[in-house]
């Protein structure tokens, strides 16, 4: 019984994710109502009741809060949502950083379900979609970025100004001195022929 | 006949000092690591074996006799980038070491960084592009250990390609990375690169 269960949620949550990544933004609420036909009605409507209660900044999807937003590998994470309903339950989905699924259950308020996972340590830093199918047949989504804190320095170093940059200042000198040797030696030779000619 | 030869010479030494101080007017960069001295030009670990790592403590003084190189080494933080910090510019003869990673000698990988040249001429880490493999890296740590490290290659990295993993990236054994700044430089941007010196440890006096 169980694991049909597993398995349903399990199918529905992919269908979800392949439905939200092949979306683009602008028709993603399209596709949530697509999804909620196959529904009852009833819970159709029950939804887009909560919707509206749910409208924040414009965001049509339902919200799924997740503290701390940015984490490191090892660190506890805690999702909450309002869509499973007063008393709900969830299965969430934490398999896209490799921290498998999750159960969410009722918290110290009656209207949201809390649930755990903890970062893997092997989790690449990024940004990871976590997901949360609700008993009631509604999702929530949110993201979470996984950073390395402890990771230490990143990109080049600043170890230089240019001062050794330069000229190679004894070629340049002796180069001038050659230049003033050929000058004098020119000007003699141009002032003998000059004189030369003179005397003829 | 010699008033000709004469004229000629007087040309030549002309050229010559034309010559001399176009060539001379090219800038001189710090030397860069050739490409005998990268991981790919062979294996990356040659025959001295890796010691055993040391408990951590503090660098306090760093030598790189080949180059001669012998500075005191200070603590370095991130920047708000986090990119590391690097030593005062003014002072020509000082190393950093990246203090909230592995200490020099300790199992992992410790950073140190140091001015290629500063405002006033050559700093620290001039020469770093000329070190081969197999050279020798001494750290005094503040625990009266020194711990003796081996070139195991010397790369230079764009700024914008800079290998974080690579070099700042843990090790099983004890590592060093002794970065300063190399490559290109143009008047506008500064240096376009990294020269990075890997290490690892191979005794302890």
């Amino acid at each position: 019984m169980r694991t049909t269960a597993r398995l349903l949620t399990g199918t529905a949550l992919t269908v979800l994710t392949l439905g939200a990544l092949a979306a683009p933004p602008a028709y993603a609420d399209n596709h949530e109502r697509a999804d909620t036909t196959e529904r009852t009605e009833n819970q159709d409507r029950g939804e887009n009741h909560e919707r509206t209660d749910n409208h924040q900044g414009g965001d049509k999807k339902e919200r799924l809060e997740i503290f701390p937003t940015t984490a490191a590998p090892g660190e506890r994470i805690t999702v909450n949502t309002t869509a499973c309903g007063s008393g709900g339950h969830g299965i969430g989905d934490a398999q896209s950083l490799g921290a498998g699924d999750f159960q969410l259950s009722q918290g110290a308020h009656k209207e949201i379900v809390v649930g755990h996972f903890t970062v893997p340590h092997h989790a690449k830093p990024g940004t990871y979609s976590i997901a949360v199918a609700c008993d009631n047949g509604r999702t929530a989504k949110g993201n979470l970025e996984i950073r390395h804190h402890h990771q230490g320095p990143s990109g080049h170093v600043r170890t230089g100004i240019g001062g050794s940059v330069g000229p190679d200042s004894t070629q340049i000198a002796a180069g001038v001195a050659l230049l003033a040797a050929a000058a004098v030696g020119g000007t003699w030779l141009l002032r003998r022929r000059a004189s030369g000619a003179q005397g003829r | 006949m010699s008033t000709k030869s004469k004229a000629w010479g007087i040309a030549a030494a002309a050229c010559l000092g034309i010559w001399l101080v176009e060539n001379g007017s090219e800038p001189v960069t710090p030397p860069v690591p050739s490409a005998a001295e990268a991981f790919a030009a062979g294996p990356e670990q040659h025959t001295d074996a890796a010691a055993d790592p040391l408990p951590p403590s503090a660098p306090v003084r760093l030598r790189i006799p080949k180059i001669g190189v012998d500075t005191p080494v200070m603590r370095l933080g991130l920047a708000p980038d986090r990119s590391l910090q690097v030593p005062p510019a003014g002072d020509s003869n000082l190393a950093g070491w990246y203090k909230d990673g592995t200490p020099p000698g300790a199992k992992g990988t410790a950073i140190v960084a140091g001015h290629v040249d500063n405002a006033k001429g050559p700093a620290v880490f001039y020469a770093l592009g000329t070190l081969k493999k197999g050279q020798r890296v001494e750290v005094d740590r503040a625990d009266g250990r020194t711990a003796v490290f081996t070139i195991d290659a010397v790369e230079v990295y764009e700024n914008d390609a800079f290998p974080d993993r690579k070099v700042y990236g843990q090790a099983d054994r004890a590592e060093l990375r002794v970065i300063t700044c190399g490559g290109g430089f143009t008047k506008k941007s500064g240096y376009q690169g990294n020269v990075v010196a890997f290490a690892h440890l191979i005794g302890v006096r």
